[in-house]
């Protein structure tokens, strides 16, 4: 314990994320490990052009279209899973339990866009892309693969998923009070009772299964994960992108202790300090999505004014996801989402209108820009270069 | 100096008011200096000389093809690798220019990516069915493929030579040759068209005008492709790693220093105004800057540190082999000293240059996926 003088907080944070019960570690978040693992070969076989549809499906789903058991991955680890990326796309207690009906049409967005790939895209892997035409386009010197509005499907579902597997879950599931403070997990907690056949108690491990969606990639050494910052894909490399932005600088190190002392107060039964916590982590993470939606779609402006067709539509796409992401953002203020369904609809809409990106003007990249800047404490130029 | 700026600006924007001249007219540069002036001489005197000097050298590569792929003798085969090698060494002086025509079509793209695609080419070799405008293409196209095929495709020249006359590969390495020509013609034909008009009349100050844009350019060549392609990339810079096999001409082997300095004295000479027709010294970013440092009354002589930036790259290159991958595997502490000093002009080029020419940079740096 901190004696010194420091009134809000007598804890000690500690350096790393390292929590131990009896000398055994007590942090533990394999499901996510496993997701962003599943989510990782997902978006990887998406631009393997010898990927069927039906593999594409079976690693979202980890199953058969009929529900049998599928080995779909590379990682056997992964096929001996129980799990899947699917099962956790727009599932939050808070946001979903109550709302299956988006939660089933979430989950179908995505798997419209798995499909989409091969049907429409792999095709014309050999054609040159043109106005509602789906094919190749250069990006610099790289090659993008388009449909026919020029979104490229694998950027949109990887962005997707940051969003409707990684935030809603890490936001809106376990660090809401309704599923840390579920069932008897207080008084387990309070009395130090650990889970069936586990080292750790059940509001533990929560807090973990939220540290991991961000920290719990595959091989990342999450004791002291800024030091690999960026290292893994989805929201931990996005935060990273954030964090090298002047005006955010130092957003990985407010998330990252947060997340230490949230766990440390969860330990030393401190509700209030570790619902602080909770909110910092989700204010930030909330801002992290924002801010990158914001960025990809003003470079998309300016790689357009510049001509440069394909990588406008890179950044597009990048952007399409993160728009789509901010569904699952969250207010820790009001504890609710900060934007509606209706919201990120109309942005998909005008992204989408016409011809899509072919024909998408500066003026609705700006507004859609501005409306979502609207919501946060950042000005879109601030989060657009 | 902003201040006084403001107040010449208000006289003269009050002063126009007053007056029919449209007010552009009124509202000069911030200097004296001539953008015109630069524009001028970059077109005549550097960039059309060097696209023509280029393609003269594409033309002497599809005569000695022709001749080669007619009568594949050794001495035919000789003199086609030495017209390779040297439009590759002229490719270099132009590589960096990278402006109207040449950016529409994607030109260096198209002429040197690297390393190619070993395995794409020879399936784009076997099924004929290969079409080379398609951006999966870059990396089976250019100087890079032609390296593989008349330096790689087996172990000594007799092989090679067999290789090449086969029909698909004949066929094949005419069609990337004749696309270096196509494609550097329509470049070259738009400037004399008029673009070259377009180009030097386009003498304002925003983010579209001729000189802003061809420094960008410049800038985006010297640190992608001088910089960190040839030198960078192949040192481990970035990856952590060294990649010898990633260098420029990694089949023909001896050459890859030969392309780095053609690359660096262009980029040199244009900073520092050098005609490609005479050597001769005119207006060019150099002076540009001696202007702005003697109306601001600066001690700070940006031109000069730049200059000595290179010059100790230039001395570091001396030890430096001719190989640039034997180099990297035996002493590749020298290659990364040789990429410092380039580094070290980056900062002053994109950070002190800009500023005071007032442009801003219109790349960043690319997001990596």
């Amino acid at each position: 314990m901190n004696e010194g003088p420091n009134p809000t907080n007598e804890l000690e944070n500690p350096d790393s994320y390292q929590f131990l019960r009896d000398g055994a570690s007590t942090v533990s978040f394999s499901g996510q490990t496993e997701r962003i693992g599943m989510a990782t070969e997902l978006v990887d076989a998406m631009v393997n052009f010898e990927s069927t549809e039906e593999q594409l499906l079976e690693m979202y789903s980890n199953q058969t279209a009929s529900g049998a058991d599928a080995n779909p991955f590379s990682d056997a680890s992964l096929n001996s899973s129980t799990k899947s990326v699917k099962s956790k796309v727009a599932a939050s207690n808070d946001l979903f339990s109550t709302n299956s009906v988006e939660s089933a049409e979430i989950k179908e967005a995505l798997e419209s866009m798995i499909k989409a790939q091969v049907s429409e895209v792999f095709p014309n892997q050999n054609e040159l892309a043109s106005l509602g035409v789906a094919g190749q386009i250069a990006d610099g010197s790289s090659v993008r693969y388009v449909n026919a509005s020029g979104l490229e499907y694998n950027q949109a579902v990887n962005k997707s998923l940051i969003g409707a597997l990684m935030v809603d879950q890490m936001l809106n599931n376990y660090l809401s009070t309704s599923v840390l403070d579920e069932g008897s997990n207080i008084e387990d907690n309070n009395n130090g009772i650990i889970a069936d056949g586990e080292v750790y108690t059940n509001m533990e491990h929560k807090w973990d299964e939220a540290f991991g969606y961000l920290f719990g990639a595959p091989g990342a050494d999450y004791t002291d994960p800024l030091n690999t910052l960026g290292g893994g894909a989805f929201l931990n490399k996005y935060l990273a992108r954030v964090e090298g932005d002047e005006d955010f600088k130092g957003i990985a190190n407010e998330i990252f202790e947060a997340l230490k002392l949230g766990r440390t107060a969860i330990v030393t039964k401190d509700y209030d300090l570790r619902d602080e916590q909770a909110d910092i982590v989700i204010d930030r993470i909330s801002e992290v999505i924002g801010v990158r939606a914001v960025y990809y779609l003003q470079q998309g402006k300016i790689a357009l004014a510049n001509g440069t067709l394909g990588t406008a539509f890179h950044d597009l796409s990048e952007g399409y996801g993160f728009v789509f992401s901010l569904r699952f953002v969250k207010n820790s203020n009001t504890d609710a989402a900060i934007f509606s369904k209706s919201e990120v609809d109309s942005f998909i809409n005008l992204l989408t209108a016409g011809n899509g990106f072919w024909d998408i003007d500066s003026a609705t990249l700006d507004q859609i820009s501005n409306d979502i800047a609207a919501k946060f404490d950042f000005t879109v130029e601030q989060a657009g270069s | 100096m902003k201040k006084l700026f403001l107040f010449i600006s208000i006289i003269l924007f009050t002063f126009a008011c007053g007056d029919d001249d449209p007010i552009t007219e009124v509202f000069p540069n911030e200097d004296s200096f001539s953008r015109a002036e630069m524009l001028e001489f970059w077109a005549d005197e550097i960039i059309i000389p060097a696209y023509t000097n280029y393609i003269s050298d594409l033309d002497i590569l599809k005569e000695s093809s022709t001749a080669f792929f007619t009568d594949p003798s050794e001495p035919n085969f000789n003199t086609f690798r030495d017209s390779y090698i040297l439009a590759y060494t002229s490719w270099q002086q132009v590589s960096m220019f990278e402006i109207g025509k040449a950016e529409e079509i994607g030109l260096r793209n198209f002429t040197n990516i690297y390393p190619t695609n070993v395995d794409l080419i020879e399936s784009n070799i076997n099924n004929q069915n290969f079409d080379l405008a398609l951006p999966s293409n870059f990396v089976a196209q250019g100087f890079p493929a032609l390296d593989y095929l008349l330096f790689g495709k087996g172990d000594d020249d007799e092989v090679i030579v067999q290789a090449l006359t086969s029909a698909n590969v004949t066929t094949y390495v005419e069609a990337l040759i004749d696309r270096l020509n196509d494609l550097s013609t329509e470049v070259l034909d738009d400037w004399n068209g008029g673009f070259r008009d377009e180009f030097v009349s386009n003498d304002g100050s925003s983010a579209t005008a001729s000189t802003d844009k061809l420094v960008n350019d410049f800038l985006f060549y010297y640190e992608r492709f001088l910089r960190a392609a040839k030198v960078g990339i192949p040192a481990g810079v970035f990856s952590g790693n060294t990649e010898p096999d990633r260098v420029e001409g990694l089949f023909s082997d001896i050459y890859s220093k030969l392309f780095f300095e053609a690359g660096f004295s262009s980029a040199q000479d244009f900073f520092n105004g050098i005609s490609f027709i005479d050597g001769r010294e005119g207006v060019s970013l150099k002076q540009y800057l001696e202007e702005i440092q003697l109306t601001n009354n600066s001690d700070f002589d940006i031109a000069a540190s730049i200059n000595d930036n290179w010059q100790s790259a230039e001395l570091v290159l001396i030890d430096i082999n001719a190989n640039f991958r034997n180099q990297v595997l035996e002493d590749n502490a020298e290659m990364l000293a040789l990429y410092d000093e380039l580094q070290k002009a980056v900062v002053s080029l994109k950070v002190d240059m800009l500023q005071a020419l007032n442009i801003q940079v219109d790349f960043v740096d690319a997001d990596g996926d």
